[in-house]
């Protein structure tokens, strides 16, 4: 089953067309990395996706729920009600983390389920200790954002958004803030993430790891999807020249 | 660098120490051969002195100077003073003699006097259609008359006499204004029933505003002017008085008087002789301290009230004054933009003088004597309600934009976002730009004499007058400056308290 369709998509800041024509699939339980040079539209793409910026055109299908379709060349969106459901289906896990500075650890990650999903405190502080226990973070519960680095940090943020109960998670190039040893960390976890059938959508620029834990590659150039597929084929055998030059110049 | 620094340090040192020379030395010389004259005077103060319509200080005491000055050879220097600070004026030599319609009954020992040149009376002027005939319909009324004026003297002061004791007593309020012309307008508005004053002040007024006032024909005393000099100066005043003499004899004081309509009030006579008053006895420092400091205390709750209710009110007001200004209405953020540009682009006693005398101006409607407080608070919450809403959009505008993605990632509805996230984040960022904005609101408690309320600095002023002595004002500052050290401690543990997260 298809947890997100996305159809024909278009986005444009001013006369930049940063997004033209962009057609794509996640299905349940799937891991699927977006790949591509800066400026090439994937981050645009997943804040489409994720509703922080308005698409012109196209349409979003989310679990089966439509978000957006196109009449008369614009994207024209789902009632509020709807829209709210929607946006239920998913989290996004940010490069900067975003974690709310004022709030601790645990407050970070229960305040949302507590004060917009209305859920007992009880039963949220519950999970929330068993979500830091899975991101190693067990005692950090009383820390404040500041007091922990980085790689801690965006561990928080994927608990926050896991806390919401999500059927996908989105990532914005989770690991682009962190140094190398940093980016272990986040990466184990989403490992564990994928080996637990989560459904996800990473923008990234580690091709180790999309080849490793992706089932669906998609690489993006220019606004468009340049080639997509299975790792194997995308990454190690790229049928395209752009795919090919960009892999070259991330092996240099 | 340093080598630089202690030679300007130097140098400055060593100006200063030519400049208090040089002063020194014009001081002594002017006890040899004078070449000014230094007048102070009320530049409220028809018809005595006063500005007229070209902006030149002209009036009948000034126009006696003039006169004076010329057949002496001094050059006339016309100074308008602070009728509060008169004292420390001429104690400081800043001007030679009060010369301005200047009271000698009860002032007999605080002054080295010219012999009296005008006798006046103290009268009552009322509104025409007020029903007020004589002064026992005083009674229950409010009165407005001048900071240490005559008037006042005449009510409360130590020569007043019995039967205006009682008649003072009987007001509902007796209220200090800073000028006549905000006394007229006070009458005029309604925030007062009568405005008492001298009789050659009073006919001027009324022949300058029309009809609307008429005095009321009993007097309330009777008293005389003088040229009043620095306790000790008979030089200097017996200089005065000879030439005030010679024009006597001559005709030209009478010409003068008659120029300026006072033919009726003059009384300068050769047959009157000065008298030397010696000089004051010095009670002791720690008693006067004592006296001034309790006479002070009934203000600081006065400049408290103020602080707290502007403080009370400003805050939330600024909030929605900040919304305002960032709505997405254009002409909701265009109008409040206006508002927070006119109030900082102009004077806050300016304010508060709209706002107190602006109902009646502009509607005609009667001010009451309380609205004078609530004038005070609407002009200081408007004030600062716009200086915080630019500190509270600069600390919203501060809040990374990841953080409102956050917050609609995670389903916050906008008040959620506003008051759990962006609002604790906006608070720490504001801190300090808030903490010097309360500060400056002590210090600027003291502007609400601008409409004669009487907070601490007023009565400051006021006791300074009357004491002749600066005292008063080091000990308001001393207020000032203790009320600020506890504000500034407050703000630093609230900023403290605070740096839990960054």
């Amino acid at each position: 089953m298809e947890l997100l369709e996305v159809k024909n998509l278009r986005k444009s800041f001013g006369d930049l067309q940063v997004l033209k024509d962009i057609s794509m699939n996640v299905g349940e339980g799937q891991v699927v990395s977006i790949l591509g040079p800066s400026g090439s539209g994937k981050s645009t793409l997943l804040r489409c996706i994720s509703m922080l910026e308005t698409a012109d055109g196209g349409s979003i299908v989310y679990c089966g729920k439509t978000g957006f379709t196109e009449k008369d060349g614009t994207a024209v969106y789902a009632d509020k009600a709807e829209l709210k459901e929607i946006k239920s289906y998913f989290s996004l896990v940010f490069q900067n983390f975003n974690l709310f500075p004022h709030y601790s650890v645990i407050k970070n990650i229960t305040d949302a389920p507590i004060h917009v999903m209305k859920r007992s405190k009880d039963e949220v502080m519950k999970e929330a200790e068993v979500l830091l226990k899975k991101m190693g973070l067990a005692d950090k519960g009383n820390y404040y954002p500041y007091q922990l680095s980085g790689g801690q940090q965006q561990r928080v943020a994927i608990a926050r958004a896991l806390a919401m109960k999500p059927k996908m998670l989105f990532f914005d190039e989770p690991t682009s803030a962190l140094d190398p040893e940093l980016t272990a960390e986040i990466l184990k976890v989403l490992k564990e993430l994928a080996a637990e059938k989560m459904t996800m959508l990473i923008v990234t620029h580690e091709i180790d790891f999309a080849r490793s834990v992706s089932d669906h590659v998609v690489f993006m150039d220019g606004g468009v999807i340049v080639e997509q597929g299975k790792p194997q084929d995308v990454i190690d055998n790229p049928s395209n020249d752009r795919t090919r030059a960009f892999l070259k110049k991330l092996e240099q | 660098m340093k080598n630089i620094f202690m030679r300007i340090a130097a140098a400055g040192l060593a100006a200063a120490a030519a400049l208090t020379m040089l002063t020194a030395c014009t001081a002594g010389s002017e006890e040899e051969e004078r070449t000014t004259f230094s007048v102070g005077f009320d530049a409220e103060f028809p018809p005595y002195g006063y500005q007229d319509e070209n902006g030149e200080y002209v009036g009948f005491d000034l126009s006696l100077a003039e006169e004076v000055c010329k057949r002496r050879g001094w050059e006339l220097k016309k100074q308008p003073i602070d009728w509060n600070s008169k004292d420390m004026e001429l104690k400081t030599g800043a001007i030679d003699c009060i010369w301005n319609g200047f009271t000698i009954n009860g002032r007999e020992n605080d002054y080295t006097w010219s012999t009296p040149y005008v006798d006046n009376s103290q009268v009552a002027i009322v509104r025409k259609d007020s029903g007020i005939t004589e002064l026992s319909d005083l009674s229950g009324k409010t009165v407005a008359v001048q900071t240490d004026s005559s008037a006042l003297a005449a009510f409360e002061g130590d020569d007043a006499t019995d039967e205006n004791r009682a008649l003072a007593e009987s007001f509902k309020e007796l209220q200090q204004v800073g000028d006549y012309n905000s006394a007229f307008l006070n009458l005029q508005s309604g925030a007062v029933d009568a405005v008492c004053m001298d009789i050659g002040v009073a006919n001027y007024e009324i022949a300058a505003r029309g009809d609307e006032f008429i005095m009321l024909d009993e007097r309330i005393s009777s008293e005389e002017y003088g040229v009043g000099f620095l306790r000790g100066n008979t030089e200097l005043r017996d200089e005065v008085q000879e030439t005030l003499i010679e024009m006597l004899d001559d005709g030209t004081f009478a010409s003068i008087a008659e120029e300026w309509g006072l033919s009726d009030s003059v009384c300068l006579s050769a047959d009157d002789t000065v008298t030397d008053t010696a000089k004051k006895e010095d009670v002791s420092f720690g008693k006067k301290l004592a006296n001034i400091s309790g006479r002070l205390v009934k203000g600081v709750g006065a400049s408290l009230a103020i602080f707290l209710l502007t403080l009370i009110f400003s805050l939330p007001l600024g909030l929605l004054v900040a919304f305002g200004r960032m709505s997405k209405f254009k002409p909701l953020s265009a109008l409040v933009k206006l508002y927070i540009s006119i109030v900082r682009g102009t004077p806050l006693m300016l304010q508060l003088l709209v706002v107190f005398f602006g109902p009646n101006f502009l509607f005609g409607i009667n001010t009451s004597a309380s609205y004078r407080f609530y004038a005070v608070i609407i002009g200081f919450t408007l004030n600062y309600a716009a200086y915080f809403a630019e500190i509270y959009r600069s600390g919203i505008q501060a809040v990374p934009k990841g953080q409102y993605e956050a917050c609609q990632i995670l389903g916050y509805s906008k008040s959620q976002q506003f008051f759990r996230i962006v609002f604790p984040q906006m608070i720490k960022n504001i801190i300090p730009a808030i903490a010097n904005e309360v500060i400056t609101l002590v210090k600027d408690t003291s502007l609400a004499f601008a409409i004669s309320y009487t907070e601490m600095f007023t009565l400051a002023k006021q006791v300074a007058a009357s004491e002749a002595t600066i005292m008063p004002l080091f000990i308001a500052g001393v207020f000032y400056y203790v009320f600020n050290f506890i504000v500034a401690f407050i703000m630093e543990r609230i900023e403290k308290k605070l740096s839990y997260f960054r």
